[in-house]
């Protein structure tokens, strides 16, 4: 069941396409990575899932039916470009929010007290946010985009100034709130971040979606048959060895160690199982397994059109 | 509806609570009655030390008859004009010819530093005065003191508004001095409030903007519930600024007065009041009888103060739309200016025509001014005290409001796509396009 589907979203501006017939599908329950270089579309496309800006062209339906203005409140937006009122008290301001998102005053103070303890942050409740520094703002406008137990959330560049310490935090909330029974729309251009957490995936360029799948099919996708041999012996018997079966992209001494590694690329018409027989005889072997493109490989690769 | 009520509890809390509000709000009154006040404190204070002239006067004629004043004594001398010239210690000389009844431009004034505009007039209106009783007495008119005395008047006009009382006989003239000072200082407050506040509404909507708050909050309300919110925050944090100084003022003023006011004069006001006795059998001003009148009395004031509320928040509420338009058009104060001053000219224009109904309150200028729109509420609020018919009243109130709706709905168009527009000042073309798309 999909909690979210776009289906051929246009939306143009005098000037130029911002989305060109995109369609995707996010699961529900899962934890969904909207990649794409700066100026992509990405926030165009969560600006029309947020009906913020209205399609030319195409549909969004939301948990099965056609999306509107009241599913909203159902819907949690952290933006990229983070904003809080500078003169205003932090409780004041996150009730403010959450009253906005339709809960009632006495249940926003309530749900907001749990997180803030939770955060280890319930002395802030009447500090003014100027007087905050960049990461305690991150945190509370975190806590006001996900107070209302949205069904769906979308967070644009959530880990950016955050440490590291901060940063796995929040990483541990949305795995929890994914568990709880959201479902998390991820836009981000830290690939590491997206092997790690995200379920699926699509990559947008140049207003069109020009990659979409769960997280490990993609990157099987672009695997090319290359492995990785680590041994003990002499490479130039190895190369002798695998030589009918494989090209040799190249070899390294492990530093310190007694091994080698090599990178073979496989022939079409060669098995595992022969390399793996012709390599054992020749070395001796420490590992060999498969070299999977990283997300970063494939980002570029798919943005500058090596598909 | 809900989502604008909270967007218009945050505005009017945060506002409210500030310093600067409660300051200038009892400041406000204080700061209105110096104001007032001012012309009469410069007056006071600028007036010069006493001059003392030397006067020659080869006639014989003016010299005996000058008389002394605060700011200028005259000392007639029979010394040459050269030799008092020379002396310093007096401010001037002043030479007056043997002739002078028939040839008045036969005088002259040294000084021995500038002279100013108050002592010459004072010198000619003398002197005036003086060879015109010289040359009447070349007539040899039996007793011409007495018939002088007899003949000297001073007209004071009661005017009466015959449209007020629907053809019974008016009980008390109308002070057309009261009307006009108090429409214009009306005038003046909702002058101040609209480009106040209304730059007030403008300055936070590019604060939003560039702290990017506007972000964030886009994703639970729309652009329009957040402007109107807005707007309708700020108009309800200066509605209350006139209430409470609506308060102060009827509240002291009347306690006030009728403690400041010799009690005399209290008895022949309310005896004028009730019509007993008119200002002119009293031997009083009628202005000063009309303002301690009004002063004294809540229910006017109260009235006074639910006009100025009325097209208070009606003229706020018709450009701050547009203040905020413009605000989120641009990412800073500075881009702002240009874009902002087709706004402000016609509240300047509205401060303008505001003028003209101190000239007539009922000229074809002043009434259409006080109709249309752009420039009524200024207008308008200058008008009422000199009673103009209700039906115009009315007629301005229900076009204002209804433009209300319109304005807030054209700027909400602008305002939708520019709050999401970061980047380049868009020309007032791309405005125009914004509205339409």
């Amino acid at each position: 069941m999909n909690i979210l589907q776009i289906a051929n979203v246009t939306k143009r501006y005098a000037g130029h396409t911002a989305l060109d017939d995109v369609s995707l599908e996010v699961p529900k329950g899962s934890i969904y990575g909207l990649l794409g270089p700066n100026g992509a579309g990405k926030t165009t496309l969560i600006r029309v899932i947020n009906r913020i800006t209205l399609p030319d062209a195409g549909a969004v339906t939301f948990d099965g039916h056609h999306i509107t203005d009241d599913d909203i409140r159902h819907i949690g937006y952290l933006p990229e470009e983070r904003g809080l009122y500078k003169k205003m008290k932090v409780g004041q301001q996150a009730v403010f929010f959450a009253q906005l998102k339709g809960l009632s005053r006495r249940e926003a103070v309530e749900r907001l007290k749990k997180w803030f303890v939770r955060f280890g942050i319930e002395d802030w409740w009447e500090k003014k946010v100027e007087d905050l520094s960049k990461g305690m703002a991150q945190k509370v406008q975190f806590i006001t985009t996900v107070v209302h137990e949205p069904r769906l959330l979308i967070f644009d560049e959530p880990f950016s100034g955050f440490d590291p310490i901060n940063a796995n935090l929040l990483k541990q909330e949305i795995l929890r709130l994914r568990d709880n029974g959201s479902t998390v729309i991820f836009s981000t251009h830290n690939m590491s971040s997206v092997e790690e957490i995200c379920d699926h995936i699509t990559l947008i360029n140049k207003s069109r979606n020009i990659l979409s799948g769960s997280v490990d099919e993609v990157r099987r996708r672009f695997g090319e048959n290359i492995f990785e041999v680590t041994y003990r012996g002499d490479p130039a018997t190895l190369e002798n060895a695998v030589a009918p079966m494989a090209e040799i992209l190249g070899t390294a001494e492990v530093s310190d160690t007694p091994y080698h590694t090599t990178r073979l690329k496989l022939d079409p018409a060669a098995t595992v199982r022969q390399t793996v027989a012709a390599v054992n005889d020749a070395i001796e072997l420490r590992s060999f397994h498969e070299v999977i493109p990283s997300m970063n490989d494939i980002f570029i690769r798919a943005v500058e059109g090596k598909l | 509806m809900n989502k604008i009520r909270i967007i218009i509890a945050r505005e009017f809390n945060e506002r409210v609570r500030k310093k600067s509000f409660i300051i200038t709000t009892i400041l406000m009154p204080v700061l209105m009655l110096a104001l007032m006040a001012a012309p009469t404190l410069i007056m006071l204070f600028a007036k010069g030390d006493t001059k003392h002239l030397l006067v020659i006067d080869d006639s014989g004629i003016i010299a005996p008859q000058l008389e002394n004043g605060d700011d200028v004594i005259f000392e007639a001398t029979d010394r040459s004009l050269e030799q008092a010239r020379a002396d310093t210690d007096v401010f001037g000389v002043l030479w007056i010819g043997g002739d002078i009844v028939d040839n008045p431009a036969d005088v002259k004034l040294y000084t021995n530093s500038s002279s100013s505009m108050a002592l010459e007039s004072t010198i000619t209106s003398q002197m005036e005065r003086i060879i015109e009783n010289e040359r009447l007495k070349r007539y040899n008119i039996e007793n011409l003191e007495q018939i002088m005395k007899d003949v000297k008047v001073k007209v004071s006009l009661s005017a009466y508004r015959t449209d007020l009382t629907e053809g019974e006989e008016p009980a008390e003239a109308t002070s057309s001095a009261l009307a006009y000072g108090l429409g214009g200082l009306m005038g003046i407050i909702l002058y101040m409030f609209l480009i106040i506040y209304g730059s007030m509404v403008m300055t936070s909507v590019i604060e939003e903007k560039g702290s990017r708050v506007l972000d964030v909050l886009v994703s639970s309300v729309s652009p329009f519930q957040l402007m109107t919110g807005k707007i309708l925050g700020v108009a309800s944090v200066a509605a209350t600024q006139v209430a409470i100084w609506a308060i102060l003022i009827c509240g002291v003023g009347a306690a006030m007065m009728s403690a400041l006011v010799p009690s005399d004069v209290m008895e022949t006001v309310r005896a004028v009041e009730a019509g007993t006795i008119t200002s002119a059998q009293a031997g009083m001003d009628a202005d000063l009888i009309s303002a301690v009148s009004l002063a004294t009395n809540p229910a006017q004031m109260v009235m006074m103060f639910v006009y100025l509320l009325l097209f208070l928040v009606g003229g706020f509420l018709f450009y701050s739309a547009m203040f905020a338009a413009v605000g989120s058009s641009v990412d800073s104060i500075q881009d702002a200016q240009q874009l902002q001053t087709p706004i402000t000219i016609p509240i300047i224009l509205g401060f303008i025509l505001m003028m003209t109904v101190f000239e007539d309150p009922n000229s074809t200028i002043a009434f259409w001014g006080s109709i249309i729109p752009f420039t009524s509420p200024i207008v308008m609020i200058a008008r009422i005290p000199s009673h103009i018919p209700s039906w115009q009243i009315i007629l301005s109130l229900v076009l204002l409001y209804a433009s209300v709706v319109a304005m807030i709905w054209l700027a909400g168009r602008i305002y939708r796509v520019g709050i999401l527009m970061h980047g380049k000042r868009p020309s007032f073309k791309e405005l125009l396009s914004w509205i339409r798309q």
